[in-house]
């Protein structure tokens, strides 16, 4: 096994454009399923190692930077499994989704040239035909990079290596946001890479004071010396607000409502459940890993950050009409939920604080996909408008309620197990610590699941059930590249759910020696 | 640990103790496939399966009451040494026959009941999907596993009450256009789903942290390893957490049996076909947090062998019993839809049997409490399933859930009119003849006997109770049965349909059970006094609790020969006037009907007063919708509204406007023009000048 890992990664890369050649010549059938052929096999690569414990590769890279290494350990590789598994059913939900949105755009071209009344050039239907293929080959290449980007600062064991591949993930995410977002696409995805770009600026800053200090910008050579304690203050702070930025923690969180009104949904879907979650893996690997010391310091206040979070983000999510911004604060609130279970220095909570993450991204791409099915079928995202569609569209309805399960922790999804064991590893703290703060962040916490589980079934009441609207009679099921991805991943939560081991396996051994117990 | 001649081997016990769970489950996976074949075999698969389960529960009886007990573990979390198991030890065992039982015969009627519905399938599946959460509580030998089956019930509930997911008029519960206190009393379907699986999260939530308190110190979930080694009781007692962990796992069993905070979603959970209601309230979720603390009371109980002092515990146990009991006893006397008069006795009658609980805990006699809570389970497990399929039969007759729009009927349903006189004898209590009878009277001798401080404002409340109760029963069923047809049947029958008795799948059930509760009535004493003597050893031998067999018998006179040996003469004298004052009230009001109750209630500002209080929920509803719903929805909005668009939006419109004016400032600059550019060019050479002059 060799170049395992270097395939995984690159391959998406290097094969971009021939998704844009395949697209362009051939359609979207044939880039839709070589995308997925091909990242179906990217996963295998990243799976296989995976099953056998810890795995790394190294190659040579520049004097200056440090060795070029990936690795996948306890902690990498549910982050790496999860992302490339929901890359990979997204390509098969964005084939209907883009194909529609992209000809929606077209025919709005259209509509307004027609209006103007400037342009007597006569459209063919060909010309539809050449702009969508154009477009989804397009789609497919900005796609592959940005799973490629994703992947790649998980697996990175350098800074420099890691804030390479951060940055390149908002590349394809903009375009996809300018080319196909919705109102003002073009100012929020400016909007959008100001402020993760900003973000990843103020990590840059922390990873080369780092680096600059310590001579070197391996993670392991970092640890081995240690961070001289001069540097030690501002690097942890620069590392924690770009992180909490790129997983929008409150008060840094207001790009993420605007992106995701604006953004298709394949994207919101992509984001949420996978990009945000890079700022989780990063608090773990930069921040509990390489400074320890800093960590056990600042852990109450990410904690009581993500309290905070979490509830702000559910409670702006009790009062949304746009779907798609219930669910971007949706995502905020959950982001909440990991970054509280950061905070609290328990082996079972950083264990429940990353199931976490797998959780919510299988929970909140199942449900970003009903989001798509519904805009899909539909045609509107506001809430009032919809209802009564469980009779309508019934594959849709049980996989999203599968899903909502998910969110609210409700057994036997996997969001239950993930939140019992971060709850309880609060817990523990609070009474090992005998503090009275963490009781209250712990009881809190708690409260917030309440708080989720209510704006999600008001949610669903309100979508799938009451009065079907007369507009909304003649509704029929999304098609199978929506409801089989679906599927899926609502059976692949359930399989979690009960038996968790298929992650906890990995993440507890690897937190126990995080943790130190 | 017995382990059966006949499971040697094979550990066959086992996994008949594991089928009982199981097998509704696998109904539920196998239901969407046969509804590809057929629509209507969904009903008879699931029918097969609760028998199958129920069967499986049969087998381990014997043993059981032998006092054997099945323990058998898996292999479950083992990053954390988590373990899955059943464990069907004589309370697991007993409860899940009672369950799997009456689930079947409610499983046969609703074959009938539902007939002809759209959605059999999903009705069938989660039908399955409850009975199997329900057993999965009852036969789990550890808190994590029991919280699955325990959440699995709350999303079944969800899931059937808000069945009719298309909030058609008829499947409204409440009276429209009524409001109290601002607020709309009128709920539908999905509405009240919702509400109740939020509402029991409230609970599940108390009961999660309760649980991780315990895990904490204990290390594990297992309810045998938590009763064999006790130093985690002693270790949270040091830290004064032990009480309040134990009072948030009651937290739990408050939320799902609907208990005075949370009993509001019962009300609305009627907005479920009248089957479901049925299963709720007779046979799972409601029962699950009787059954939780019937679980745990002995292993809190045997903490004072050691030296802990749990009365606290136990104190709140009993009031909430005693408060719940009469809230919602008072409620009943006054709601005009008969589903609800049922559901508010439901809850009342779960206030006795956590009463008795409570009692057990604060009196030396552990196990008469302890008994007489578990009896009155089962007893109103027989009636209260029996009475709500009775009820949904009329229902499903008459076309609505009014009892005003009924009346009369008792010539027409014959059949229906003896089960529910049965039944509801049984639920009021009537002497001799009735289980319902038996098991009060034993809660009431418990409470009396405790002699704890709270025996007697305890004792009162249960007697006032019993008053009431048998008066709403009597009320109901003169209401439906007797007086003249109203209105809504005279229509009915205009345009030609006739009222008629209830089809065979429906009234069997019904009537089995009805009949049940009279035949066990009859023989009540000998069945408690078994049940009490398996409990004497059962707790002797898990738990250590040591009972004091002989003074039951000896404390107590003799009265009327043999036949009340161990009946508490003064519990006696009160259950038998509360059923004959109940009883003529409601004789008086609505079967002779010689005084008119609206104008006897109209006749006077107290009662007028009292009757509106009793009809408005004693206000408690909608105190909650205004506390928890309305207020924090408008704080939401005002805060989306102001903070979130206005004061956070600054973080992007600021640099926004900055730039966009930086750039404007710049553009200004960019002329074009040669003589501007020379002109500023002129002036910054003098600048320059000046400064080095200077």
């Amino acid at each position: 096994m060799q170049f395992v890992l270097l395939q995984a990664l690159f391959l998406p890369l290097l094969l971009s454009p021939v998704a844009y050649y395949l697209g362009r010549k051939s359609g979207p059938t044939v880039a839709t399923w070589f995308t997925f052929g091909l990242l179906a096999y990217c996963t295998v690569l990243v799976i296989t190692p995976a099953l056998s414990g810890s795995y790394e590769e190294h190659y040579k890279w520049t004097q200056l930077f440090g060795e070029f290494g990936l690795l996948l350990d306890g902690l990498a590789s549910p982050f790496a499994i999860i992302i490339y598994v929901i890359s990979t059913v997204l390509v098969l939900f964005s084939k209907p989704y883009m194909v529609s949105r992209i000809t929606t755009m077209f025919e709005e071209r259209i509509s307004e040239k027609h209006l103007v009344g400037g342009s007597t050039e006569v459209i063919e239907s060909s010309s539809l035909k050449e702009h969508l293929n154009h477009q989804i080959g397009a789609y497919y290449a900005l796609f592959l990079v940005m799973a490629m980007g994703m992947l790649g600062t998980i697996l990175a064991t350098n800074l420099i290596e890691f804030y390479v591949f951060f940055e390149l993930m908002l590349i394809p995410a903009f375009f996809m946001l300018a080319i196909w977002g919705y109102e003002s696409r073009r100012r929020v995805a400016l909007l959008f890479l100001f402020w993760t770009h900003v973000g990843a600026v103020i990590l840059l800053l922390g990873f080369l004071s780092i680096g600059l200090s310590v001579g070197s910008f391996n993670y392991a050579d970092i640890k081995a010396h240690g961070i001289p304690p001069h540097v030690l203050g501002l690097a942890a702070v620069a590392i924690i607000v770009g992180l909490a930025v790129k997983m929008a923690a409150f008060v840094v969180h207001m790009w993420l409502p605007h992106v995701y009104r604006a953004s298709p949904t394949p994207l919101n879907a992509l984001s949420s459940g996978a990009m945000l979650g890079v700022g989780a893996y990063g608090f773990f690997r930069l921040i509990i890993m390489l400074m320890p010391g800093q960590y056990e310091h600042l852990a109450l206040a990410l904690n009581i950050w993500g309290l905070i979070t979490m509830i702000y983000g559910g409670v702006m999510a009790l009062v949304q009409d746009d779907i798609r911004k219930l669910f971007a604060y949706s995502s905020i609130s959950q982001m909440g939920y990991i970054m509280f279970g950061i905070g609290t220095v328990s082996v079972l909570g950083l264990s429940g604080s990353e199931m976490m993450f797998v959780s919510h991204s299988l929970g909140k791409v199942i449900l970003f996909m009903m989001v798509g099915a519904i805009i899909l079928q539909v045609k509107t995202r506001s809430l009032t408008k919809m209802g009564g569609l469980a009779g309508k569209m019934p594959i849709t309805a049980v996989c999203a309620m599968i899903g909502a399960l998910t969110l609210m922790g409700v057994p036997p999804t996997s969001g239950f197990m993930a939140e019992w064991t971060m709850f309880y590893g609060a817990l523990q703290t609070a009474i090992q610590q005998g503090s009275m703060i963490r009781m209250a962040t712990f009881g809190l916490g708690l409260v917030a699941t309440v708080i989720t589980m209510a704006y999600i079934l008001w949610m669903i009441k309100r979508v799938f059930f009451g009065k079907l609207p007369e507009n909304l009679e003649n509704t029929k099921e999304a098609n199978w590249y929506v409801t089989g991805p679906m599927m899926v991943l609502a059976g692949f939560s359930v399989v979690i759910g009960i038996y968790p081991d298929i992650f906890f396996n990995q993440i507890i051994p690897f937190m126990k020696g995080l943790v130190g117990v | 640990m017995a382990i059966l001649p006949f499971d040697l081997g094979l550990g066959l016990g086992a996994l008949r103790a594991w089928g009982i769970w199981i097998l509704p489950f696998v109904a539920a996976l196998i239901i969407p496939a046969v509804a590809k074949a057929s629509k209507r075999a969904t009903g008879w698969v699931a029918v097969a399966f609760a028998l199958a389960s129920a069967v499986s529960a049969l087998t381990l009886l014997p043993a059981a009451l032998g006092n054997h007990e099945i323990h058998n573990q898996i292999s479950w979390i083992s990053s954390i040494g988590i373990k899955a198991g059943v464990l069907a030890d004589p309370l697991a065992v007993i409860m899940s026959n009672v369950v799997a039982w009456i689930s079947f015969l409610i499983f046969v009627y609703s074959t009938g009941y539902m007939k002809g519905d759209k959605d059999l399938t999903r009705f069938f599946f989660w039908m399955a999907f409850f009975l199997g959460s329900m057993q999965l509580i009852v036969l789990s030998d550890n808190f994590l596993q029991l919280f699955f089956g325990w959440e699995g019930v709350g999303l079944a509930s969800y899931a059937l009450v808000g069945f009719w997911y298309k909030d058609k008029k008829k499947d409204h519960v409440g009276v429209e256009g009524r409001h109290v206190l601002g607020l709309m009393d009128y709920y539908s379907p999905t509405h009240s789903g919702m509400k109740a699986f939020i509402m029991t999260k409230v609970g599940d939530v108390m009961m999660l942290a309760g649980m991780f308190l315990i895990f904490a110190f204990a290390g594990t979930f297992g309810f045998r390893e938590l009763t064999a080694n006790t130093s985690w009781a002693t270790a949270m007692a040091a830290q004064h957490l032990l009480i309040p962990a134990a009072v948030l796992l009651f937290g739990g069993a408050i939320g799902k049996s609907a208990q005075f905070p949370l009993n509001e979603w019962l009300l609305e959970a009627m907005t479920g076909p009248t089957a479901v209601s049925a299963l709720i309230h007779a046979a799972t979720m409601v029962k699950a947090g009787v059954f939780l603390v019937a679980r745990l009371a002995p292993l809190f109980f045997a903490l004072a062998a050691i030296g802990i002092n749990m009365d606290q515990f136990f104190e709140i146990i009993a009031w909430v019993g005693a408060i719940t009991a009469l809230l919602l006893a008072t409620q009943g006397m006054v709601h005009p839809e008969i589903k609800k008069v049922l559901a508010y006795s439901t809850g009342s009658q779960i206030g006795y049997m956590m009463m008795a609980i409570g009692v057990a805990g604060l009196s030396k006699q552990f196990v008469d409490g302890y008994t007489a809570g578990f009896f009155h389970l089962i007893s109103h497990a027989m009636f209260k399933a029996s009475l709500f399929m009775a009820a949904g039969s009329i229902l499903h007759i008459v076309g609505s859930r009014f009892m005003t729009d009924m009346g009369g009927l008792r010539k027409y349903m014959k059949k229906t009119y003896a089960f529910m006189w049965a039944a509801g004898l049984g639920l009021m209590g009537a002497p001799f003849i009735t289980t319902g009878f038996w098991s009060k009277d034993a809660i009431f001798g418990a409470i009396y006997e405790s002699g704890n401080t709270w025996a007697l404002p305890l004792f009162a409340i249960a007697v006032i109770t019993a008053v009431i109760t048998a008066f709403y029963t009597t009320r109901m069923i003169g209401l439906v049965f007797f007086g003249n047809k109203s209105k809504h049947v005279e229509e009915l029958e205009k345009e030609g349909h006739h009222i008629h008795e209830a089809s065979a799948s429906m009234w069997i059930p019904y009537g089995i059970l009805a009949v049940l509760t009279i035949a066990v009535g009859v023989m009540g004493l000998a069945f408690e006094h078994q049940i009490h003597d398996l409990f004497v050893n059962y707790l002797g031998t898990t738990f250590g609790i040591k009972s004091d067999v002989g003074t039951v018998a000896t404390e107590s006179q003799p009265i009327l020969g043999g036949f009340l040996q161990g009946v508490n003469p003064i519990a006696l004298t009160a259950s038998l006037s509360a059923f004959a004052i109940g009883f003529v009230l409601g004789y008086i009001f609505y079967i002779g009907r010689f005084a008119d109750p609206v104008k006897f209630v109209n006749s006077n500002i107290f009662f007028y007063a009292i009757h509106k209080f009793f009809l408005n929920r004693w206000y408690l509803n909608a105190l909650i919708y205004w506390g928890f719903v309305v207020a924090p929805l408008y704080v939401a909005r005002g805060l989306y509204k102001y903070f979130e668009n206005f004061v956070l939006e600054g973080f992007n419109v600021i640099p926004e406007k900055t730039m966009a004016g930086g750039a404007r400032i710049m553009q200004a600059t960019q002329t074009g023009v040669s003589q501007s550019y020379l002109y500023i060019f002129g002036v910054g050479i003098l600048i320059v000048v000046f400064l080095l002059l200077i």
